[in-house]
């Protein structure tokens, strides 16, 4: 069986500035001091004041709502959960949870179109987990899950889904401070359960690239000043998982890795191509996965 | 009275031909009857006196009558016949010989008694009669037929009764001989699987009548009686079953009775069934699980009920393989959907189903699971019969027809028309009539019928709710729930689905068991429709997302329907998949010393015919004994191997046929034999009048009781067929003539009396 070269994957990534347009020049900030776990979610974040379960912004392009989901066989869905913080770039002003948000989910569209033969809804679709339409969604995508808070309505209704069969991608959070944050939440939902890191012959790195090696993807500004690619205390980057009873793979977090931003700025030239190339290829390869185990 | 009156019985009226003996010509007799009228009546118009005229018109009336009796018997009226020849002929008598024979009728006395009785020499009246007439050969049939000298011979002890070969068998024996006829004495009860009418022709074309002698009574009442069951010969290991148990009665009606289907070791289910009218069958639909693997035998019963007149008829057993195997089922998916996800998950612990993925990832790019090993599938689709035969069914998803060869598209109708395998078509945005199927070899063998469409990808897009049909109410696949009525509200609490296939119709011969319903949809869409095709079957599931009955935020989590329909649906696929090798007896249940035909078809991979292979049955006996019985070729037809056996033990027979060619082996297939006292016999045990009729009137004999079984040496005589003569009968000496002139002449005398004319 031929496996796609990595050049292949270069070039689709390389052929973004001319499907999405140039890119702005701005230029990411260093991320403020951490919040202390458990604190008080700002209550105008909340996703019960969002209307109804897809976001609108002046970017968004939500789904239409007059019909039900499934003319397409895939939607990458954004999940919207309770944060201590706003979000960065687009997703400022709507929660950490829209950092990227949308120009990452609809670039990340772009080239996994031109690298998988994948019917997706072109946009982006960010859905509350408290919300029960996310359950019409077998796949979402979660970011910046340092500064996650969720509140009882999501902890149920995201337990819900993965033990429906939902699978989890975690995405864009560093250090073992962020990481207490996530630990705390997830167990919340999936208390019990054990964290673990996933090895390079685990079938994820192997779905659709073969990946040998777990790169650490740096935030847009790190990559392109050519600063040390982690932040805080998250030197080494880890793929790991959480399964089910069964053995199967529920959620699967990439931690001390910001694949996010590679995805959104893979057009930039600035930004080195190893680490956008390696962001589409673990992307693809947990698109592929995660919509067949 | 018949007799009495006109001498001769009807019989013989239909067989003889009508003429007069008088020697001089009938114009004659008839100028001689006109005159004789004519002066009748013009006596009686010219006569005086006080009679009016109303009076002379009957009296004349009846003196022409009376005159015309007269001259018809003097024209000496007679009937001619072909009757046999006295000790110049045959007669066959075949006895039934089965248990059936035993059974008590009403005045408890066993059917076999009249046989005693009217065959004993010395002792009967009917037997005597044949005797004088025809030379008697007698035979005694059950489930073979043989000559006997006479039937003191018989032990009523035959476990099956075959008609047509007991026909077969006594007009062969004495084709050499001028045979009258034959006289079948029997209840009827046939319950071999020989059509009946294959022995009557032979005898129609002979000329030989058989006259039918019918004992018992039609009904035994009051009883309760399990019917025919019919169930798979294989099933895997954990299926659910679904099985129509017929349950007919007398004397019963309106009570209620358990079915209680039960193994060797335990109950499997039980179901309460109400009986109908006296004497209307019921069906009772009982469900269960086969958990075990290996060969059961599968007894349907009902409980003896208090004052049946035979209990031996309400059970039955059937024997059933149960196969522990894992079938493999190959799944190609054109690109990456959620169905694939949750399909594998739903078989994910079912021990005896294995889903192969290929899914196509990129062009020229395939995801593999659950292969057995690096190479398989590694070229992507197969591109030979051999390689894609190894499956036993083929799910295709979301993929256009444009992306197999013409070959490979032809390919997967013969899986279908020629393996015998199992084809899932689920619905997408490249599935049926979007997908670029219409007119290929495929299209064929879908159940549905696929709309011209016009529709661009993706246009076709409906939101369904999906309700069983009748059909499906009742069939396994689709059962989602434990009870039967709560399969319809199982689907309607089941969240809606969606279409992108524009699917209305199925084609003749095919069968709906789900439908959806939508606002937008002009009419109900088939979601769920099957046909068979060839020697496999061929199923259409057309939503794309049925994993919805597993996320939907409706469903609850720990609710089962998907996994159950899922599992219920590969199992219906691959149900009755045949191998390349397959084995199978003509009978499942025999008794010791009764032969059985073990019948092999062998195939090579490619599941074309083989007629040159060396083929084994590995006999285990159930004391443990191995026989090795070569299987010969049938010549008959290709691919068919027979061979006869015999067992001579009561118990498990395991018979494993093995097909080789050369050094390669090409398959084999275990079958299973039980030997054990038969109760066949007990079964529909009533006389069939009608099956005992139909054999005398396409024959030309008659049928009989016990009753009026007195005139059968007479009608035989008459009827019968071998060395005959011509025979005259005098008619003008009828009672019926001489008592009617009486009459007229009495009325005439009576008229004038109350006239007053004399």
């Amino acid at each position: 069986m031929r496996r796609p070269s990595r050049a292949s994957t270069a070039l689709a990534v390389i052929g973004i500035p001319f499907i999405v347009g140039s890119c702005s020049a701005e230029r990411e900030w260093d991320e403020p001091a951490s919040t202390p776990l458990a604190s008080t979610a700002d209550p105008n974040l909340s996703p019960s004041n969002l209307s109804p379960a897809v976001i609108r912004t002046p970017e968004a392009r939500p789904l239409p709502l007059d019909e039900p989901p499934g003319r397409h066989a895939f939607y990458w869905t954004r999940a919207i959960y309770t944060g201590t913080r706003n979000g960065w770039w687009g997703g400022r002003g709507n929660g950490a949870w829209a950092t990227d948000y949308p120009k990452g989910d609809r670039q990340f569209l772009v080239v996994l179109e031109r690298l998988v033969r994948l019917d997706a809804f072109d946009y982006e679709n960010a859905v509350s987990l408290a919300d029960p339409a996310i359950r019409h969604f077998p796949l979402i995508y979660a970011v910046e899950v340092g500064h996650m808070d969720l509140t009882k309505e999501e902890i149920h209704g995201l337990r819900d889904y993965l033990n429906a069969g939902g699978f989890l991608i975690v995405d864009d959070f560093w250090g073992s401070y962020e990481w207490a944050q996530f630990e705390y939440n997830i167990r919340q939902v999936l208390p019990g359960r054990p964290i673990v890191d996933l090895s390079l012959d685990h079938p994820i790195f192997s779905a659709y690239y073969k990946i040998d090696e777990i790169k650490q993807v740096p935030a847009r500004g790190r990559g392109i000043a050519g600063r040390p690619t982690w932040e805080r205390d998250g030197v080494t980057p880890h793929v790991r998982g959480i399964f089910d009873d069964d053995g199967r793979l529920m959620v699967v977090i990439n931690w001390n890795t910001d694949l996010g931003d590679a995805w959104e700025w893979a057009e930039d030239p600035w930004y080195p191509l190893e680490y956008s190339t390696y962001a589409y290829e673990i992307g693809a390869n947990m698109i592929v996965y995660g919509m067949s185990h | 009275m018949f007799e009495f009156l006109f001498k001769y019985r009807p019989l013989v009226f239909e067989q003889g031909d009508f003429a007069f003996g008088a020697p001089a010509s009938v114009r004659l007799w008839l100028a001689v009857a006109g005159i004789l009228g004519v002066v009748a009546v013009a006596t009686y118009t010219m006569a005086k006196g006080r009679s009016g005229r109303v009076d002379r018109s009957v009296m004349a009336t009846v003196r022409v009558v009376l005159l015309g009796l007269v001259l018809f018997c003097l024209l000496q009226p007679m009937l001619i016949l072909t009757s046999v020849v006295p000790q110049q002929n045959f007669l066959a008598i075949l006895v039934d010989d089965s248990r059936s024979m035993q059974l008590p009728d009403a005045d408890e006395r066993p059917r076999s008694d009249f046989v005693q009785q009217a065959f004993t020499p010395g002792e009967s009246e009917l037997l005597e009669q044949l005797s004088e007439r025809f030379t008697l050969r007698f035979f005694r049939f059950s489930d073979h037929a043989a000559r006997i000298a006479s039937p003191a011979e018989l032990t009523f002890e035959g476990t099956h009764t075959d008609l047509g070969g007991a026909l077969d068998i006594a007009r062969e024996e004495l084709s050499g001989v001028p045979l009258s006829g034959i006289v079948m004495v029997t209840d009827g009860a046939d319950n071999s699987a020989e059509a009946l009418t294959e022995a009557l022709v032979p005898l129609q074309a002979a000329a030989v009548p058989v006259f039918t002698v019918g004992l018992g009574e039609e009904s035994i009442s009051p009883d309760i009686e399990v019917g025919r069951v019919e169930l798979p010969r294989t099933v895997l290991e954990g299926s659910s079953l679904i099985v129509d148990v017929v349950v007919t009665q007398t004397g019963f009606g309106r009570r209620t009775v358990p079915v209680i289907v039960e193994d060797d070791t335990r109950i499997l289910g039980q179901e309460e069934v109400q009986l109908g009218p006296d004497g209307e069958p019921v069906v009772a639909r009982v469900s269960f699980e086969m958990d075990l693997a290996g060969p059961r035998r599968v007894r349907f019963r009902i409980p003896v009920q208090e004052g049946e007149r035979v209990d031996r008829n309400n059970a039955r057993e059937v024997q059933i393989e149960v196969r522990g195997e894992r079938e493999k089922i190959l799944y190609f998916e054109g690109e990456p959907r959620f169905e694939v996800k949750f399909i594998r998950r739903a078989v994910t612990d079912d021990e005896n189903v294995q889903i192969v993925i290929l899914q196509r990832t990129a062009e020229n790019k395939f995801l593999r699971l659950d292969v057995d090993d690096a190479d398989e599938l590694q070229g992507g689709f197969p591109r030979t019969r051999e390689e894609l035969y190894r499956y036993r069914a083929l799910i295709l998803g979301s993929v256009e027809a444009s992306f197999f060869t013409h070959d490979q598209l032809q390919m997967i109708a013969d899986f279908v028309a020629e393996r015998g395998g199992g084809l899932l078509m689920l619905g997408g945005r490249s599935a049926f009539a979007e997908g670029g199927w219409t007119g290929t070899p495929v299209e064929d063998v879908m159940p549905v019928v696929l709309e011209d469409s016009t529709a661009a990808p993706g246009e076709t897009f409906a939101e369904v709710k999906v309700a069983p049909t009748p059909a499906g109410l009742i069939h396994p696949a689709v059962q989602l729930g434990d009870e039967e009525g709560d399969v319809a509200d199982r689907w309607r609490a089941l969240p809606a689905v969606t279409v992108v296939n524009a699917l209305w119709d199925i084609k003749p011969g095919a069968t709906a068991l789900l439908t959806g319903t939508s606002d937008n949809l002009p009419r109900d869409q088939i979601v769920l429709s099957h046909q068979r095709y060839g020697r496999g079957k061929a199923i259409a599931l057309t939503i794309q997302d049925s994993w919805l009955w597993q996320m939907h935020a409706d469903v609850p989590v720990d609710d089962e329907s998907h996994e159950t329909l899922w599992r219920q649906l590969l199992r219906w696929l691959v149900d009755g998949v045949p191998e390349a090798v397959v084995a199978a007896l003509d009978r499942e249940t025999v008794e010791a010393g009764e032969p059985v035909r073990v019948v092999a078809t062998v195939e090579d991979s490619s599941y074309i015919e083989v007629n040159d292979a060396s083929v084994t049955a590995r006999v285990t006996t159930p004391s443990g004994a191995i026989e090795q019985v070569p299987v010969e070729w049938t010549v008959e037809r290709d691919g068919e191997y027979a061979v006869e056996y015999v067992p001579t033990e009561d118990g498990e027979y395991e018979i494993e046929v093995t097909a080789t060619r050369g050094d390669e082996t090409l398959g084999s297939d275990v079958t299973f034999l039980h030997t054990a006292p038969s109760d066949d016999e007990y079964f529909s045990a009533g006389r069939r009048t009608q099956t005992l009729r139909r054999i005398a009137e396409e024959t030309g004999g008659q049928f009989y009781t016990q009753d009026d079984v007195g005139s059968l040496p007479e009608d035989i005589s008459v009827t019968g067929a071998g060395v005959t003569l011509v025979e005259e009968r005098d008619l003008w000496d009828m009672p019926g003539l001489f008592l009617l002139m009486l009459i007229l002449m009495g009325g005439e005398w009576g008229y004038r009396r109350v006239r007053g004319l004399i």
